[in-house]
């Protein structure tokens, strides 16, 4: 129990914990159908709703590799599901860093967590960058797969090499956010009712 | 007739296939190995009897083609037409990967996945976790089906027009279901042996036969032409 | 005098953060080949004696352990899970969440798998078990569309497949109706003959009297009283009760709960559904199907005439005041039923009339509450009272108090509803039902897994909300729950009417 490998239980566990985090982000990206500019507020939506499982996910197993290897999963799943293989290595890169961040905290610092929690979120800005680097062939790919001009106008004017910059600062910012309205969320359900 | 393909074939083509897609397609040419690659998996979901899905994917995804095709250009603007534009074009870019993955997900065991991850040299830990991963989409949606019926009970569904409501409401019994549910599922996992220092074993007995090699030819072929017809030439 | 196989001497131990669930002080031995039967109240700590043998204690669930036990020469302290996989294993309460597999098949291999064992003798292991069990039916399934006794047979296979010397078993009959308990019986009568060592923990005694060499009384983390086998069985009822222990026999409702063959509800249409007054509930044209054809110009309007209907109740007449037990097979649509009266089947299109109002819809759902069987799903909020205050539209603070109080509840008005006990929340959810000023409400499988002392409090429940003015329809496989609170018996069969009688006034 108190060795410092993960155990089948804490395999199991993160498996469980990034079937939801799936879950939310499935959900969150459904609604980025509607509208461009709610693909780039994805940066705000899943930091915030995300938090709530990833919060509890923190307090759970609190070994080095927890999110490192949720990290490799997500991008395994993201790259099986079409969304973006140029983020994967960029997925696995904010979750391991996140992971040290994290452990340098021992996995209890509150400041270090909500820290850890805002550099993994930036996982999310990885399914934008296919449409920054390869921004002029991206373009012409959506045109000619059928989007209007328009839809790609508005896609664009949200996310280019630009406002990457300001979308990964605001994925950082909403994952802290997030992370503290998650912490929040953990106290007032799971810590009183015991168990955690 | 039911063929059995070797799991590694089918994560073979999963990851054609999703390379593909991300890859646009301008040409006829390049159109025609996008739909090629499209209809394997949904011949093969027919193979394994699952009709349902297949007819629903299929005609899902032609009216998508259809709509683009036909009625959609550069110059379609409006709401309603944004809108189109965004659905077919976003069903015609993530349906094919989400064909081949269901397929993948409905027809490979979990013995038969872990086992061919092993295969693969892919450490036990994210074998574990990833198997998981499938083994729980069901119950995640077991699970939040029963609490939504618990909201509609109470006529909470939608947080009283509160967000954030909403999303506790949702969120709250489901990671208390799923916690406890994955205590029970590791300690009934932990007792009969998982995670053990010995080499796990495997039942399934993971052979490429001629069928496996024919599709892994042919998805191989339409990633070279692909790349080499948009890209080279 | 066979030697002893499982050894646990003056183990005292708690649970970390937690002030419940200790043991004090346990010394117990158990010979080889022994059945040994463990009751006594929920929480007494007959599930921690499980785990104490299997090793989840001390590795899984962590706290402070005293003294040693030792299984089958290993000490468990010193001795990983891993190791102990081929000669413990257990059976656990919950059939959905103790499979790994999505598959059957891969289900009953995945232990021997794990240890490592070679495919052909496995293979060979799994032919022999499915042989053995007859579950050949249940091969090549997913086991997300198993019944709960289904899942069971198959979680009793894969501990078989592993060919452990000892076999737990944690309270398994929870969730299983009568007749999946008797397969669970055949199998632990199996395992028997065969000289394993099996240790039960088990509110429902009456298919274990028989089995049973050894029975122990626990309670508050002590061993109390311990029987022979003869002995226990012969015990009066009286003796029994005091214990607060589920009766050695099963009560006789009726003949033998539906049994397959019965042909009274063949033709839907011509059960007269008693009782014949006109003061009630009136159910009209409840119809539903889980195997629809898809439709593309809309839905269908289901009627009795319909063949695959899951559901089938044209005319039924819930009589008002009084507490109707739902009846029948696991599978056979008793909780479909539920869900089609309280309005969360869309398509069923069934109309309620009472007090000459009809209710149709989604009308239905401010009329009946259903408390589900996982009574954590419809548990929303950080404390008891937000939860009925959410439910009540006026949210009077001082109603909230009395409902609370009714329910004997209002101690634990600021507590967070998922830090009770389980026959708590269950409180917690009748009393949202009440705020709701629900009038018919609806139980699904209020009792699974409860000692005999609660089931008692909870048929006193039932009957205090009847004669409060409400209607209860509960589903149950609990036929000791029946003889405590019901009035009427509802028998549902393959989703149509077998019959409704009244209780006690059979044949």
């Amino acid at each position: 129990m108190n060795t410092k490998k993960l155990t089948a239980k804490d395999f199991i566990t993160i498996g469980i914990f990034t079937a939801i985090l799936f879950v939310v982000e499935f959900a969150c990206g459904m609604l980025g159908y509607i509208h461009p500019y709610i693909v780039a507020s994805y940066v705000v939506m899943i930091p915030l709703v995300g938090a709530i499982p990833m919060m509890l996910f923190y307090t759970k197993v609190k070994k080095f590799g927890m999110i490192s290897i949720m990290s490799v999963l997500l991008a395994i799943i993201m790259f099986v599901t079409g969304m973006g293989y140029l983020g994967a290595p960029l997925i696995i890169l904010a979750g391991v860093i996140a992971d040290l961040i994290a452990k340098s905290g021992g996995y209890k610092s509150v400041q270090k967590t909500v820290l850890s929690h805002g550099v993994f979120c930036l996982w999310i800005c990885a399914n934008y960058f296919p449409v920054v680097i390869t921004a002029q062939s991206y373009r012409q790919g959506l045109v000619d797969a059928g989007y209007s001009a328009e839809y790609c106008d508005y896609l664009f004017r949200a996310i280019n090499s630009k406002t990457i910059a300001v979308l990964l600062i605001l994925c950082f910012v909403f994952g802290c956010i997030g992370a503290w309205i998650g912490k929040a969320v953990v106290k007032k359900h799971f810590e009183k009712a015991g168990i955690v | 007739m039911r063929l059995k393909l070797d799991p590694r074939t089918k994560l073979y083509m999963l990851l054609i296939v999703s390379a593909i897609v991300m890859m646009s397609a301008t040409t006829p040419l390049l159109w025609t190995i996008r739909i090629v690659v499209t209809v394997i998996p949904l011949l093969l979901l027919i193979s394994e009897k699952r009709y349902a899905s297949a007819f629903r994917f299929a005609a899902l995804y032609t009216v998508a083609l259809v709509l683009t095709f036909r009625f959609l250009s550069e110059e379609s603007t409006g709401i309603l037409k944004a809108l189109l534009t965004g659905y077919s074009g976003i069903v015609v870019q993530f349906l094919p990967a989400l064909i081949t993955a269901w397929y993948v997900v409905r027809t490979t065991k979990i013995g038969e996945f872990m086992s061919a991850m092993q295969r693969m040299h892919v450490p036990d830990g994210i074998a574990i976790s990833l198997a998981v991963v499938m083994r729980f989409f069901p119950t995640i949606k077991e699970e939040y089906a029963s609490i939504s019926d618990a909201m509609r009970m109470r006529g909470i569904a939608l947080g009283g027009g509160n967000a954030a409501k909403m999303i506790e409401y949702r969120m709250i019994p489901l990671l208390f279901s799923c916690v406890n549910i994955g205590d029970e599922l590791s300690a009934a996992a932990i007792t009969r042996g998982l995670g053990g220092k010995g080499k796990r074993t495997s039942v399934e007995v993971l052979r490429l036969r001629a069928f496996d090699w024919l599709l892994i030819a042919v998805f191989t072929a339409a990633a070279v032409v692909f790349v080499v017809f948009k890209y080279v030439l | 005098m066979k030697e002893s196989i499982i050894e646990i001497a003056h183990v005292s131990f708690q649970y970390k953060g937690s002030a419940n669930g200790f043991l004090k002080d346990i010394s117990l031995s158990v010979k080889k080949g022994e059945t040994l039967l463990l009751t006594g109240l929920s929480g007494s700590g007959k599930t921690t004696i499980i785990r104490l043998i299997n090793g989840l204690i001390p590795h899984y669930y962590p706290g402070e352990l005293a003294g040693s036990i030792s299984v089958a020469g290993h000490d468990i302290a010193k001795t990983e899970l891993y190791e102990l996989a081929g000669l413990v294993g257990t059976v656990f309460q919950n059939p959905r969440s103790q499979f790994f597999s999505v598959d059957t098949d891969g289900e009953i291999v995945f232990g021997p798998e794990n240890i490592g064992l070679d495919p052909t003798e496995i293979i060979n292991r799994k032919q022999t078990v499915v042989r053995e069990m007859q579950i050949e039916k249940l091969l090549g399934r997913s086991l997300f569309e198993l019944s709960g006794g289904e899942k069971q047979r198959i979680a009793c296979a894969s501990v078989s497949a592993l060919l452990p010397d000892i076999i737990l078993l944690d309270e398994p009959s929870s969730n299983l109706d009568q007749g999946a308990i008797e397969n669970l019986r055949e199998e632990i009568k199996r395992w028997k003959e065969q000289g394993k060592t099996l240790v039960i923990s088990e509110h429902r005694l009456w298919y274990l009297k028989d089995l049973a060499d050894r029975v122990i009384y626990m309670d508050a983390g002590s061993i109390r009283q311990e029987w022979s086998g003869p002995e226990f069985a012969s015990m009066g009822s009286e003796t029994v009760r005091q214990l607060q222990l589920r009766p050695l026999e099963v009560p006789d409702i009726s003949p033998p709960i539906c049994e397959g063959g019965c042909d009274c509800a063949d033709d839907c249409k011509t059960v007269s559904p008693l009782p014949l007054s006109d003061d009630g509930f009136l159910l009209k044209d409840f119809y539903f199907s889980y195997h629809r054809k898809p439709n593309l110009f809309g839905k269908k309007k289901l009627t009795g005439q319909d063949d695959m209907l899951s559901l089938c109740i044209p005319h039924l007449v819930l009589p008002k005041r009084s507490v109707i037990g739902v009846i029948g097979k696991n599978g056979t649509g008793k909780s479909t039923f539920l869900k089609c009266v309280c309005g969360l089947e869309k398509d069923c299109k069934g109309s309620i009339e009472i007090d000459g109002k009809t209710y149709k819809g989604k009308d239905r759902r401010k009329l009946c509450y259903m408390v589900m069987q996982d009574v954590n799903h419809q548990l929303f909020t950080d404390s008891v009272e937000a939860e009925i205050l959410l439910s009540m539209k006026e949210g009077s603070k001082e109603r909230c108090d009395t409902i609370l109080e009714s329910l004997s509840i209002l101690a634990y008005k600021s507590m967070h509803p998922m830090a009770l006990s389980g026959g708590q929340k269950q409180r917690v959810a009748i009393a949202s039902a009440i705020a709701a000023n629900a009038k018919l409400m609806l139980f699904d499988e209020p009792t699974s897994g409860l000692d005999f002392a609660h089931m008692e409090k909870v048929g006193a429940l039932l009957k205090n909300l009847a004669a409060s003015g409400n209607t209860v329809l509960v589903a149950t496989h609990d036929l000791e729950l029946i003889e405590l609170c019901c009035d009427y018996v509802l028998c549902i069969e393959n989703g149509k009417l077998g019959y409704m009688r009244k209780v006690g006034s059979l044949q």
